[in-house]
């Protein structure tokens, strides 16, 4: 299965190479991760099981949770190869590259509002890139390159545009995202806490951008950016009593400037400035910025994204926070990373090589019960899963999922049904989800778990589960309303919600609870236990 | 209804003449004069509390508390006095003067900003606006540091006069939601707080147990801070909703309420007293609009005719229930008015010299600091900026200003401006 996918990808590698390249990388993960581990925990690793990893597995490569029957399927299956199988099944799938399209667009853009490029078109445009599993590096390229002005590829330039082309917001980003460097601290001095980061890192970055303005302007939504040819970059330390002004040319962090050729006066430009025309020097700082920053040379790009990856599947960076990747703040495993992002590189920056990877590690697999011998747990140790918060997207698909929404839009839409057409009937749902539980627009997401009263109140009282929890041809309440035998809608309940059968005592307890009420009443108590089911702690993270 | 002509035209400026006029028109039937009540409980609590009234749009500092009357900037108002010797303020603050020797006045605040946005800025964050930087407003701060944890009303209330009631995102900046601002939309509860009309109280209880049991079984092997705030959200929910009847001000005295103002401001701040006495952290009134243009008087009539009986009766009901000395108030604009009147009888934004009024929690009552010159035109004594303000809103607290808060990447952030101190003269 890999093999065949690996040619569709690089048809045109050679073979030797390219079995080369076909070695799975996890074993070698694994071994990493358990010799650093401690003896007495060592003892107390366990894999996770079936119910669990497939609830895990669906939320990280789908974003949503399995369907009863698709549970029930998982569960019954007999071979032993069936996590491989059932990773490489999800990879493949159009919601896979939804679910990217989603993770990427917030991992870009935090939740911004919409200033010159709408969010629709640029998720469609993320979406089409990892549906034909786009390199990132390509990506990437494309996202930092574009200027707006190509109809084309406009979504792309969304990055750029919607950060106003202003250098301090794109130069603040770009070391975050591209290098895991936050280097906004050293903008008005050097880094108070981190050595490494230095004012002219800051400004080396901040000199491929500060040429570069919105055309006409600010105001007009269908801006550009355009460039000039001259203006260089000025900085002083605010705690230096000489206020001595430095300047620097376009450098990446850790390399040398680069070479900016000379021109003679009037010859910078292409098409000079001009009142209402947009200007074009011969030497473009922008456009060099993307080719170097996506080099081969350039560890700094894969490392990073490796580690942002392996941060969405395993809870937490190697290096952590993301975006400090420094030499007093080494990765928990720098055996690892380097393995990784030398492979990945290897790889043509496959992701979804990456993520099968990493999902295919047992450190991935492994259950996320805290053993009892174990008092404490070292989170960077990776001896149990982490659990992790269901972002907004993950919680509203998982929701509608859990409540029936999605098979009963499905069975709506019958014959026409696509992952393309669900998703339209679906995505509109989402943004209350976004707007009670996403982070504050314009900040990076996942700095800390929130938990508000906002929430609180919207799941308890919220029309918006209170109407999914009413019957609906095809929907779970249809579903269970429908069954007689209690000890079934028990099993089903638990299964379309948490994606495990019940325990015995739980088995127990719903069937009382049920067999209490009058038969009559019988939506009343099925929708509030499925709405005590959706609102516990177990729905809320992906574990 | 036609846009008012009076104002700049921002979008802070979109109330109409008519709707504010209609509310003024009800109000006229006060019910002067009582300041105890027989039922009124006398509470005693070690919690401080912050109570801000934004006059939204920039009341005027020569129709309030530093009137320059029989000068050219003067305009046609008498300066009253007070119950302070010594100190008067305008006339148009005939309750409010009854008052004074529980407020203390700051006359020479000047914070160099003019424009609505920021200058608002400036006022609830102490700070100047940045580029890619945001301040938690002192509503934030507020909730974060003063909130008792067993809090069951979200510690930053702000009653505005219109609009919808909603959960804020943006004010509490790096604070994070929980402490961001929760509007209350013409005093209206924020969404979602009443339980869905079909759901029995047996039925609620049988789900809030059912759900307890599966946290409680799945937090034996897998508990954690993240966990444990996510049950604890539930739990605050519950709590918020056992209040909602403090949002149900049919159950006051008429005759008691009524002394606030038969007109919006005037229940806005009864709603206030009513969070504050069951436990509100920080409350924040905004009365709009003072962005008066034109016809700069004749609002200022009308505008601070509601102002003044309603605040004068918080005043009194906070005193009487025994939390006058535990709340600071603040009353407050984003900036003053020009001294200069325009050719429309208006005055402009104007933020060289102006004042705000202070009292309650930590407050030397009947104090004044700083001095304009003679037609106000500019400080001649103590001038002060918002940093100074907000060192003393923390002094008065009991909060160290130098204290830091830190972002969610450790950065520090000292509570107040370093570069400023507090009003030293203002504190008790």
């Amino acid at each position: 299965m890999f093999l065949v996918y690996f040619h569709l990808a690089f048809g045109l590698a050679s073979l030797p190479e390219a079995q080369k390249l076909a070695e799975p990388v996890y074993p070698r993960i694994d071994t990493l991760i358990i010799k650093s581990m401690p003896k007495e925990q060592l003892t107390a690793v366990t894999a996770s099981a079936d119910s669990e990893i497939i609830r895990r597995l669906y939320l990280d490569l789908l974003g949503t949770i399995p369907s009863a029957q698709e549970a029930r399927t998982f569960l019954n299956e007999k071979s032993t190869n069936k996590r491989n199988q059932l990773i490489d099944q999800l990879l493949a799938r159009p919601e896979h590259a939804r679910h990217m399209s989603h993770v990427v667009d917030v991992m870009l853009m935090d939740r911004r509002p919409d200033q010159r490029v709408p969010t629709a078109e640029w998720q469609a445009y993320l979406y089409t890139a990892f549906a034909e599993n786009r390199p990132w590096d390509q990506l990437i390229r494309e996202i930092l390159s574009a200027d707006g002005s190509d109809p084309k590829t406009r979504p792309a330039a969304k990055f750029l545009l919607d950060r106003d082309g202003e250098v301090n917001q794109i130069t603040r980003d770009v070391s975050r995202l591209f290098f895991g460097r936050n280097l906004q601290c050293a903008q008005c001095h050097d880094h108070p806490l981190v050595n490494d980061y230095k004012q002219e890192h800051y400004y080396g970055l901040a000199a491929f951008f500060n040429r570069t303005s919105l055309f006409p302007n600010g105001e007009d939504k269908k801006a550009v950016l355009a460039e000039k040819a001259e203006g260089e970059v000025s900085f002083q330390d605010v705690f230096d009593k000489a206020k001595k002004v430095k300047t620097t040319k376009p450098r990446l962090i850790s390399l040398t400037a680069i070479n900016e050729p000379a021109f003679d006066k009037g010859k910078e430009y292409k098409v000079p400035p001009k009142k209402g025309e947009k200007p074009q020097p011969v030497f473009s700082r922008r456009a060099q910025l993307a080719p170097i920053l996506t080099s081969k040379d350039n560890h700094a790009f894969a490392r990073a994204t490796v580690n942002r990856f392996w941060a969405m599947l395993m809870g937490r960076g190697l290096i952590h926070p993301l975006d400090l990747d420094n030499s007093e703040n080494p990765p928990s495993h720098p055996a690892i990373l380097d393995l990784l992002t030398k492979e990945f590189i290897a790889h043509h920056y496959n992701l979804r090589w990456l993520l099968r990877e990493i999902t295919m590690s047992q450190a991935y697999q492994r259950s996320s019960e805290v053993p009892v011998q174990l008092k404490e747990i070292d989170p960077t140790k990776w001896v149990v899963a982490p659990l992790k918060p269901l972002s907004p997207e993950q919680m509203a698909f998982a929701m509608m999922q859990a409540t029936g929404l999605t098979d009963a839009e499905r069975t709506a839409l019958g014959t026409k049904c696509t992952e393309a057409t669900l998703y339209a009937k679906l995505s509109p749902q989402v943004s209350p989800f976004v707007s009670t539980f996403g982070t504050r627009p314009g900040e990076p997401e996942g700095h800390s778990f929130l938990a508000t009263l906002e929430q609180s109140l919207f799941l308890k009282n919220g029309s918006v589960l209170r109407d999914w929890l009413s019957i609906r041809n095809a929907n779970l309440m249809d579903r269970l309303t429908r069954m007689k035998d209690e000890a079934q809608i028990t099993d089903d309940l638990f299964l379309s919600i948490l994606t495990r059968l019940p325990s015995q005592e739980e088995r127990t307890e719903v069937i009382k609870m049920l067999q209490a009420a009058p038969a009559a009443q019988r939506h009343t108590t099925l929708s509030e236990l499925t709405w005590s089911l959706l609102t516990s702690v177990e729905f809320r993270f992906n574990h | 209804m036609q846009p008012c002509s009076y104002q700049c035209g921002t979008k802070e400026h979109l109330h109409s003449r008519r709707t504010f006029l209609m509310g003024t028109a009800a109000g006229a039937l006060g019910f002067a004069g009582m300041t105890t009540m027989a039922s009124a409980q006398s509470l005693k609590s070690s919690q401080k509390r912050v109570l801000v009234i934004n006059l939204a749009g920039g009341a005027s500092q020569l129709e309030t508390w530093d009137p320059k009357p029989g000068t050219d900037t003067g305009g046609p108002f008498r300066a009253i006095k007070t119950s302070v010797p010594g100190i008067h303020i305008c006339e148009l603050l005939a309750y409010t003067a009854k008052k004074m020797h529980r407020l203390a006045l700051v006359r020479g605040l000047n914070t160099a900003e003019d424009d609505h946005g920021k200058g608002d800025y400036i006022m609830h964050t102490g700070r100047r606006k940045e580029p890619a930087f945001d301040y938690p407003h002192l509503g934030s701060v507020a909730s974060k540091l003063l909130s008792p944890s067993e809090s069951s009303l979200p510690g930053y209330l702000h009653i505005t006069p219109s609009g919808g009631s909603s959960f804020g995102k943006q004010d509490a900046a790096f604070l994070g939601p929980r402490f961001a601002s929760v509007t209350l939309a013409n005093g209206q509860p924020p969404p979602n707080l009443f339980a869905p009309k079909n759901l029995s109280p047996d039925a609620e209880q049988q789900r809030e147990q059912l759900r307890s049991q599966l946290n409680q079984r799945f937090q034996r092997s897998r508990r954690s801070a993240q966990t444990e705030a996510y049950t604890a959200s539930f739990d605050q929910a519950e709590q918020f909703m056992k209040q909602a009847h403090i949002f149900d001000t049919g159950k006051e005295d008429p005759r008691l309420a009524d002394r606030y103002g038969k007109h919006d401001f005037g229940r806005h701040c009864l709603m206030a007293r009513r969070l504050l006495e069951h436990g509100a952290t920080f409350v924040k009134v905004t009365h709009s609009n003072y962005d008066t243009h034109h016809e700069n008087f004749d609002f200022h009539i009308e505008q601070l005719g509601e102002f003044d009986r309603s605040f004068a009766t918080l005043i009194d009901d906070l005193v009487d229930r025994g939390l006058w000395s535990s709340t600071l108030v603040i009353v407050m604009s984003e900036f003053g008015r020009t001294p200069r009147i325009n050719h429309l009888y208006g005055r402009d934004h104007w933020s060289k010299a102006w004042s705000v009024a202070l009292g309650g929690c930590g407050i030397q009552a009947g104090a004044v600091t700083g001095k304009t010159n003679a037609n106000g035109t500019a400080v001649t004594d103590r001038e002060v900026h918002g940093g100074h303000l907000f060192h003393t809103y923390y002094r008065a607290l009991g909060i160290n200003p130098a204290k830091n808060l830190h972002t969610p990447d450790e950065r520090p952030i000292p509570l107040a401006d370093p570069k400023a101190s507090a009003i030293k003269e203002l504190l008790a």
